[in-house]
């Protein structure tokens, strides 16, 4: 519960990031670094809720979609010139 | 005039002796691509021939390999272990294996790559307690009031010649805390590498030697390799 | 946005998950009663890792893979799967979509009949969700042209 509690916290430092980068590469890291952090938090959440294997899949989808993402923001925005 | 009849008779011999030497220019230059697209031909052929040797065989290893690695991540996976989930295990890796076989071994060598998993797995241990060590001198770095960072841009080529090696290095790098790999451009590393301590430690080299072992890149010879140019070389000779 | 990389850290790591992908969807699939997941998730995570591949590696590469005549059989015969074994239900004497006619030609008892229908049911809508997700992401990308005149590339 505490490991939760301070997942969360750190995440939401994160958000900072998220929200005043000045740039827009700035904004995508930061909401990276955030889904980092939720990905261990759902393990957290499935130790708490004692069903462990369900919240294994979910976090590996999470996981997949953060990547993927990350991939296809950052080429969308090469191709838009902002690198 | 017969004068005038003599011009325009040398005239005309001119232009028909132009058009002859039109002509055979251009026989020669037909004749010329023909034997190019010959040799070219003759090029292509052996160049199958080397490209058959080794992949079919390679190709057959390939599939077997990655069948067996994704099999186990599906029974990772799933906690049942019963006959109807290891059974559709099966068939989704064998379908699996079938449509992306060529994906996951693209570069490794035919007859190494048992080898290479081996080695890789006995490699983590190692990163692992190198990321460990890291972590806690970068965690006493930032802790610090003062906190003594020189940030540096460090360029090193390397000996690793293939690309999974690369990024198997390039990827160690940036989990150990301290240093990121920035980009790879033609062979050349730029790290980012926070202080003078991390920067040495990448300099002296000790993880490159690791991964050349696991890849098995370090200045060997294979006898697998000298097999098969010995019988590519023995069927040239007979052709 | 279907260009290939320069990066080979991307290529190669993007090159080796891709199985690893295919399979997760795989096994969310077929893993649809016991826990998250099913027909339309597997499906979608499927057609995340084409999608992967075509933003890596590029158009023409992918298209050796899954060219669009092949997309296109592909989504037919999900919707066939699933149609067809609801049609199958019909003709065997019951309701459409009533799995339990089914234990009429497989050997099993009622209880299994219902769950591999089920399962059955699941891999059409996979297959389908697949092929169309990936034929959705080729026209927005590429403008609806032909790959000859793109004028969707940018620098």
């Amino acid at each position: 519960m505490c490991v939760g509690t301070g997942l969360c916290f750190l995440g939401l430092l994160c958000l900072y990031r998220g929200i005043f980068g000045p740039t827009v590469l700035n904004r995508m890291a930061g909401i990276s670094a955030i889904g980092t952090k939720t990905l261990v938090l759902l393990m957290v959440m499935g130790f708490i809720y004692n069903r462990v294997d369900m919240f294994v899949d979910i976090s590996v989808v999470y996981a997949l979609l953060n990547f993927v993402g990350s991939l296809a923001a950052a080429k969308y925005l090469e191709m838009r010139g902002e690198v | 005039m017969e004068v005038t009849l003599l011009v325009h008779a040398a005239d005309q011999c001119f232009g028909l002796i132009e058009g002859a030497r039109k002509q055979a220019i251009e026989l020669l230059d037909s004749a010329v691509s023909l034997t190019a697209e010959t040799r070219s031909i003759e090029a292509e052929r052996i160049r199958e021939f080397f490209r058959g040797a080794q992949e079919s065989k390679a190709e057959f290893q390939n599939f077997i390999s990655t069948f067996f690695i994704l099999f186990g991540f599906w029974v990772l996976l799933s906690g049942h272990f019963d006959t109807f989930h290891l059974t559709l295990g099966i068939i989704c890796s064998l379908l699996v294996a079938h449509v992306s076989h060529d994906l996951v071994f693209a570069n490794v060598r035919v007859g190494d790559i048992r080898l290479v998993i081996i080695r890789f797995i006995l490699y983590i241990p190692w990163l692992i307690r190198q990321i460990v060590s890291s972590n806690i001198h970068v965690a006493s770095l930032a802790l610090n009031p003062k906190m003594p960072i020189e940030p540096q841009i460090i360029r090193f080529n390397t000996k690793l010649e293939s690309d999974i090696s690369w990024v198997v290095l390039a990827n160690s790098i940036t989990l150990t805390p301290g240093t990121i790999t920035m980009d790879i451009k033609e062979g050349e590393f730029y790290v980012h590498a926070l202080d003078r301590r991390v920067a040495e430690d990448l300099k002296a080299g000790e993880m490159e030697d690791r991964v050349a072992h696991v890849f098995m890149e370090a200045d060997h010879i294979y006898v697998q390799d000298v097999l098969d140019v010995a019988r590519i070389y023995g069927a040239l000779r007979k052709s | 946005m279907t260009r290939s990389t320069d990066d080979i850290i991307i290529k190669t790591v993007s090159r080796v998950l891709v199985p690893f992908i295919q399979l997760f969807a795989l096994y969310v699939i077929m893993h649809g009663h016991s826990s998250p997941g099913g027909g339309f998730q597997g499906g979608v995570i499927l057609g995340a890792s084409f999608i992967l591949l075509v933003i890596t590696y590029g158009l023409d590469q992918t298209k050796r893979r899954m060219s669009e005549k092949a997309d296109a059989i592909f989504s037919s015969v999900g919707l066939l799967i699933y149609a067809g074994i609801g049609a199958l239900c019909l003709i065997l004497g019951g309701n459409y979509l009533n799995y339990g006619e089914l234990s009429k030609i497989l050997p099993v008892g009622l209880a299994e009949a219902r769950a591999l229908g089920i399962l059955g049911i699941e891999i059409g809508v996979g297959i389908a969700v697949m092929a169309v997700m990936f034929s959705i992401f080729l026209d927005v990308s590429t403008g609806g042209l032909p790959p000859s005149d793109n004028s969707e590339e940018g620098p």
